[in-house]
């Protein structure tokens, strides 16, 4: 065996090696996916002993009656008061501008936060992300295609997708999503946003998500948020996921 | 003449009752799929949305009125996949539209088939795969 | 020599993982060929004419309310299941939509959902195999690593149900338990919670999946069901290779 057939073996073997990305396909559930909110835990946990839950949140106060948290995205004055609106809504009660209470999907960038869970199939061509919360499904294309002007043209829910990779890290860029979801909480945007991600597993069980979302008309510099999730195995006995089907709680469909 | 409230609340229920539901999400079983008829009219709006596209033109009856029809179409991913866009048809255009009839006589029916006035046909579907 | 014929033997065994296993690749997006089979006037009604007259005054969409009764290759049912089958096409000749769960945006179930009207997603990966419809963005998946349903699983039926598969050669077997028995075998044909599915999927040739599906039902059916369906695979080069998401409740009128 001659010096060069050796030296193209060895050659192919590590281009081979080099290029294979890291298979993120699981079933993950998101840590701590709405932050830390007060009373949360303790109101959450099992508490087989010991008192009630604390008479504070038994899930995330999510009306806006106590103003914007400084880590949230910084609205421009039209998209402020867009905002403002909504929140007189909600804490009046109304499901009106809660799209999720509609069984409709949370759209980009809302469903990464996985709040039930996260289902990722990845092939070489495509992984696709699946949430638990309303079976809303996202696709990123990772063949090298670009948006047609007809998927331009027809904004949806979780926008269009399409990703590289850099080394370990899976790079996404969604454009095409609809203007009438909320970027996270109640935070409307404009038709001229995007989301950014780099994707990456920081330990095999453990993946993050750096989000970045930009939308010149309604945020007054683009926002940034990191979602962890921790993979679940066979072992534990919670990698398996199971169906939604929320129209089954709307009321009569005739 | 005055009517007395029972016949003005019977009145006013009968109307509502009579009134459709905004966007009812029905099956076919609504419509006579067996059957396709044709009307004429002018574009009043068009409406690309999940899970049904809409079209509600408004029909000369033939009596010197203008009716209302709402028909509805197959999904935007289908008629997408079949020529449509969101923006293939705007207000004001005069289309012809074959369509299923509603069962319950309503002015509505399930697309078959829209002719734009340039001769343009939008079907239903896309081709049937083989 | 020894450092030449370990790196030979090493650049083979990569070569030969990479290589293809008998395993197929069922990943990507397909149409079905004539999901509900061909219906008088259907693809006159549906396809795109360019001239000639409109569509034929015959369906422009399956006549799904049983007034021409059952067709042959319909399942076979109890005279139980009959009845309520009968109960059911009364109300949908008369135009109600009560007994479509498609229509209130629910998923059709298994097996109804392998119909896969408007489109077809595979993703395929070592252990799980899932199969998404366009229709009601509906999702089922099939465990490949062996594994069975827990006591938890059997106890809680969904629309998809429970699928493990496991291949034989070029073909993928799934059994599918756990099924809710409110949904419809094909059509409005009901079934009991005894009912479970059996399929054989496979690659008939490059670009065309093949689903040979049998339903055995002992409480609903006098025998088991057997039906085939057929898809063709989308190519990027036809441009048809991206499905476009459904969300139905967004027609569901005012949701309060």
């Amino acid at each position: 065996m001659n010096a060069t057939a050796l030296v193209l073996g060895l050659a192919t073997a590590a281009v081979l090696c080099a290029q294979t990305p890291p298979d993120f396909s699981g079933v993950y559930y998101p840590i701590a996916p709405f932050g830390r909110f007060v009373g949360g835990p303790a109101a959450g946990a099992s508490q087989r002993q010991g008192p009630p839950p604390k008479p504070t949140a038994s899930a995330p106060l999510a009306d806006g009656s106590r103003g914007r948290r400084p880590d949230e995205p910084s609205l421009t004055t039209e998209y402020m008061a867009k905002w403002q609106m909504i929140s007189k809504t909600l804490i009046a009660g109304s499901s009106e501008f809660d799209p999720t209470a509609k069984c409709l999907p949370p759209g980009m960038p809302a469903m990464m936060s996985m709040f039930y869970g996260m289902e990722v199939m990845q092939n070489k061509g495509k992984i696709t992300f699946f949430s638990e919360l309303n079976d809303a499904l996202r696709r990123v294309y990772l063949d090298g295609r670009k948006p047609a002007q007809k998927v331009l043209d027809d904004p949806t829910y979780a926008g269009y997708s399409t990703g590289h990779w850099e080394g370990d890290t899976l790079v996404v860029d969604t454009v095409a999503i609809r203007d009438d979801t909320f970027i996270e909480g109640f935070t409307p945007h404009s038709g001229e946003m995007t989301v950014q991600e780099r994707i990456r597993l920081l330990s095999p069980g453990l993946m993050e998500d750096k989000i970045t979302v930009t939308d010149p008309k309604a945020l007054t510099k683009p926002w940034e948020t990191v979602k962890t999730y921790r993979r679940a195995t066979r072992e534990s006995g919670t990698d398996e996921l199971r169906e939604f089907a929320c129209p089954e709680g709307l009321s009569e469909a005739k | 003449m005055r009517i007395g409230w029972t016949a003005c609340s019977a009145l006013l229920g009968a109307a509502l009752f009579l009134t459709p539901l905004a966007e009812a999400h029905h099956s076919n079983s609504a419509f006579y799929v067996d059957k396709v008829i044709t009307i004429k009219g002018v574009v009043k709006e068009f409406r690309w949305s999940n899970p049904h596209v809409w079209i509600i033109l408004a029909v000369d009856d033939g009596k010197g009125n203008k009716v209302d029809w709402k028909v509805e179409g197959r999904p935007p991913g289908i008629l997408g996949r079949a020529g449509w866009t969101p923006k293939i048809l705007q207000p004001g255009e005069t289309i012809t539209v074959d369509l299923s009839p509603a069962k319950d006589a309503s002015a509505s029916g399930l697309i078959a088939r829209v002719t734009k006035a340039d001769g343009t046909i939008l079907s239903n579907a896309p081709p049937p795969t083989e | 020599m020894k450092l030449q014929n370990t790196l030979l033997g090493l650049i083979a065994g990569v070569v030969m993982l990479q290589a293809q296993s008998a395993t197929p690749d069922f990943s990507g997006v397909y149409y079905p060929i004539a999901p509900f089979g061909r219906f008088a006037g259907g693809p006159a009604a549906g396809a795109s004419q360019r001239q000639g007259p409109p569509p034929k005054p015959t369906a422009s969409a399956p006549l799904s309310d049983g007034s021409r009764g059952r067709s042959p290759d319909a399942p076979s049912l109890t005279p139980e299941y009959m009845a309520k089958w009968e109960a059911i096409s009364k109300t949908r000749i008369a135009g109600s939509s009560e007994y479509d769960l498609t229509a209130k945006c629910l998923p059709p179930g298994m097996p109804a959902m392998m119909n896969m009207a408007y489109g077809m997603e595979v993703m395929q990966n070592k252990d799980k195999i899932t199969f998404f419809s366009e229709l009601n963005d509906a999702l089922r998946r099939v465990y490949l690593d062996g594994r069975k349903p827990s006591q938890k699983v059997l106890d809680d039926p969904t629309y998809a149900g429970y699928s493990m598969g496991h291949w034989e050669g070029d073909t993928l077997v799934v059994e599918t338990v756990a099924l809710r028995d409110n949904t419809f075998i094909e059509g409005f044909t009901p079934h009991s919670d005894q009912m479970t599915v059996h399929e054989r999927i496979r690659l008939k040739e490059p670009g065309l999946l093949e689903d040979r599906i049998t339903v055995t039902d002992p409480k609903a059916l006098t025998k088991p069901w057997e039906s085939t369906k057929t898809y063709r695979k989308a190519t990027r080069e036809k441009e048809n290779d991206e499905l476009r998401e459904f969300a139905c409740p967004e027609g569901l009128g005012e949701a309060k």
